[in-house]
C-alpha cells in the first residue's frame, strides 16, 4: 500500500508522465468528440430515411441504410478500425486521427440511427394523426409534434451511446495511436515506472470523470425536456 | 341550388392487408344532419370515419365534399373543413392547451397569432377551462382533454365534425360534460357524424342512425324508426343486446 502511494507521488511529480497522460486524454477527447458529432449527424439522416413513409424513390436509400446499419452493428469495432487503417485509408502520411474519427463516427452513426429511429417510432401515432386531422403538412407535423416528443425518448439512450464511444476509443492503441489508455500503458512499462497499477488507476479516474460529467449533463437536459410531462404550469 | 355542406361517399373500400374492413359504403351527409354510426365492434365504424378525412387512405372509392373529389393533392385543404375528435383525445403532449388550439390556424395562416389567441380564449372561457390555457395536456383530466380537443377542432370553423367514440375513454362523470358540449354544438346547427356506444345519447341527438355490419351499411333511418321498428334481424338482435 505504501508502495502504491509512493508511486502516485512519483507519477504526479514527473512532468513527462503527466504530460503523456494529458496528451493521451486530449486525443481520446478529440476522437470521441468528432466521432460523436459525425455519429449524430449521419445517424439522424439514416434514421429519417428509415422512419420515412415508404415510397418509390426512397426504396433504394432505405435499403442502403438498412444494409449499412446491419453491417456496422454486425461486425466488431476493432475490425472496422483495422479496415479503415489498413485498407481504406492505407495512404502514407494520411493523418491517423482523421482515420480514427471516421472509423468511430461511422460506427456510432449506425447505433445512433437506431436510437433515433426507435425514438421517432415510439411517439404515439395519435399525435401525428391529430396533426393530420388539422390539415398540417407532414413537415410541420414532424417538426412541431413528433420530433420534440421523440427527443425526450432519444436523449437518455443517446447519452449512453456517447459514453460507449468514449470508452470504445481506448482500442486505438491497436493501430499505434497514443490515447489515454495507451498513455497509461506506456507510463507503466519497464523503461518508465515499471508498475502498471498507478498509471492505469489514474487513467481510469480520467475516464470516470469525463463520463460522470456527461451523465450529469444528460440528466439535466432530460429534466428540462420532461417539463411538459409533469403536472405543472408552463 | 343546394349551397349547404354536402358530403358524399361512393363505393368506399378499405382493407388492411388481407383484412377487408370496409366493403363498399355509399353514404351522404347534408348540412345540419347529425348522423350516429352504430354497429358491433369490428364492423368498421372508426375506420369509416378515419377514411373520410384520409387519416386512413381508402383502398378504393370516392369521397366528395361540396361536390369536390377528395384527392391526395387537396386532402390537406379538405381536412381544414372536416374537424375530428378522437377517442384518446390526441392533444399534442408537448404543447400547452393554448398552443394546441392555435397551432393549426396560425401554421396554416388562416388567422394571425393574436386573433387565434383571442378566439382560443373565448372558446376556453366558454368551456370553463380558460385557467388551463397555459397548462400542458398531462395536467388535465380526461373530460377536460376531450373538451379541449373538441374546441381545438372548432378553431378552424369546420363544416363537418367527426367524433370517433369521444366518450369511450372517459370516466362516467366526465362523459356528461363532453356529451353536453356535443349537445350544444348540435343545438347550434353543427353538422356531424359520431361513433358512440351511448345509446340514449344517440337517440336524443341523431337526425339519422346508420348501422354498420361487416363494413357495410345494412340499415339506416331516423332514431324513431331505427330503435322502435328495426327492419333487419341483425339490428333487432343488436338492439336486444344493448338496450
Amino acid at each position: 500500500m505504501n508502495d502504491f502511494f509512493s508511486k502516485i507521488v512519483e507519477l504526479f511529480n514527473t512532468p513527462e508522465y503527466i504530460d503523456s497522460l494529458l496528451h493521451g486524454f486530449w486525443l481520446t477527447i478529440q476522437i470521441s468528440y468528432f466521432a460523436i458529432l459525425i455519429g449524430i449527424l449521419l445517424g439522424t439522416v439514416i434514421a429519417l430515411v428509415g422512419a420515412a413513409k415508404p415510397s418509390k424513390w426512397l426504396a433504394i436509400p432505405k435499403f442502403i441504410c438498412r444494409f449499412y446499419t446491419t453491417v456496422i452493428r454486425g461486425t466488431p469495432m476493432a475490425l472496422q478500425l483495422f479496415i479503415m487503417f489498413f485498407v481504406i485509408f492505407a495512404i502514407k502520411g494520411f493523418p491517423s486521427i482523421i482515420t480514427a474519427i471516421l472509423a468511430f463516427g461511422l460506427n456510432s452513426a449506425a447505433y445512433t440511427a437506431e436510437i433515433i429511429r426507435g425514438g421517432i417510432l415510439s411517439v404515439d401515432k395519435g399525435q401525428a394523426e391529430a396533426g393530420m386531422a388539422l390539415g398540417l403538412s407532414r413537415i410541420t407535423i414532424f417538426i412541431k409534434i413528433v420530433a420534440p416528443q421523440a427527443i425526450k425518448n432519444i436523449i437518455p439512450a443517446l447519452g449512453n451511446e456517447v459514453i460507449t464511444v468514449i470508452k470504445e476509443t481506448a482500442i486505438v492503441g491497436m493501430v499505434g495511436m497514443y490515447d489515454l489508455n495507451m498513455a497509461a500503458k506506456d507510463i507503466g512499462s519497464g523503461q518508465n515506472m515499471a508498475s502498471y497499477i498507478v498509471p492505469m488507476f489514474v487513467a481510469a479516474l480520467f475516464y470516470l470523470a469525463i463520463i460522470y460529467l456527461i451523465t450529469f449533463a444528460v440528466k439535466q437536459v432530460e429534466k428540462n425536456l420532461r417539463k411538459s410531462d409533469m403536472k405543472a404550469e408552463k | 341550388m343546394d349551397s349547404g355542406t354536402d358530403l358524399r361517399i361512393k363505393n368506399l373500400y378499405k382493407s388492411f392487408g388481407e383484412n377487408k374492413v370496409l366493403n363498399g359504403i355509399n353514404f351522404e351527409l347534408k348540412e345540419g344532419e347529425r348522423v350516429v354510426i352504430l354497429g358491433p365492434s369490428g364492423s368498421g365504424k372508426s375506420t369509416f370515419l378515419r377514411c373520410i378525412n384520409w387519416i386512413e387512405e381508402p383502398t378504393s372509392g370516392e369521397i366528395y365534399l361540396d361536390g369536390k373529389l377528395v384527392t391526395e393533392k387537396n386532402i390537406r385543404k379538405i381536412r381544414q373543413s372536416i374537424g375530428m375528435v378522437f377517442q384518446h383525445f390526441n392533444l399534442i403532449n408537448n404543447l400547452t392547451v393554448m398552443d394546441n388550439l392555435i397551432l393549426a390556424p396560425v401554421k396554416l395562416k388562416l388567422m394571425r397569432r393574436g386573433e387565434a389567441e383571442k378566439r382560443a380564449q373565448e372558446l376556453l372561457r366558454h368551456i370553463g377551462l380558460l385557467n388551463k390555457a397555459n397548462s400542458f395536456p398531462a395536467s388535465l383530466s380526461g373530460g377536460q382533454k376531450q373538451r379541449v380537443a373538441i374546441v381545438r377542432a372548432m378553431m378552424l370553423s369546420p363544416e363537418v365534425l367527426l367524433f370517433d367514440e369521444p366518450t369511450s375513454a372517459l370516466d362516467p362523470e366526465s362523459i356528461g360534460d363532453v356529451l353536453s358540449l356535443i349537445r350544444e354544438l348540435a343545438e347550434r346547427g353543427m353538422t356531424f357524424m359520431i361513433v358512440t356506444h351511448e345509446m340514449n345519447f344517440a337517440k336524443e341527438i341523431a337526425t339519422r342512425i346508420v348501422f354498420l355490419d361487416k363494413g357495410k351499411i345494412i340499415e339506416e333511418g331516423t332514431p324513431e324508426e331505427f330503435f322502435k321498428h328495426p327492419k333487419t334481424p341483425r339490428v333487432q338482435e343488436f338492439l336486444k343486446k344493448v338496450l
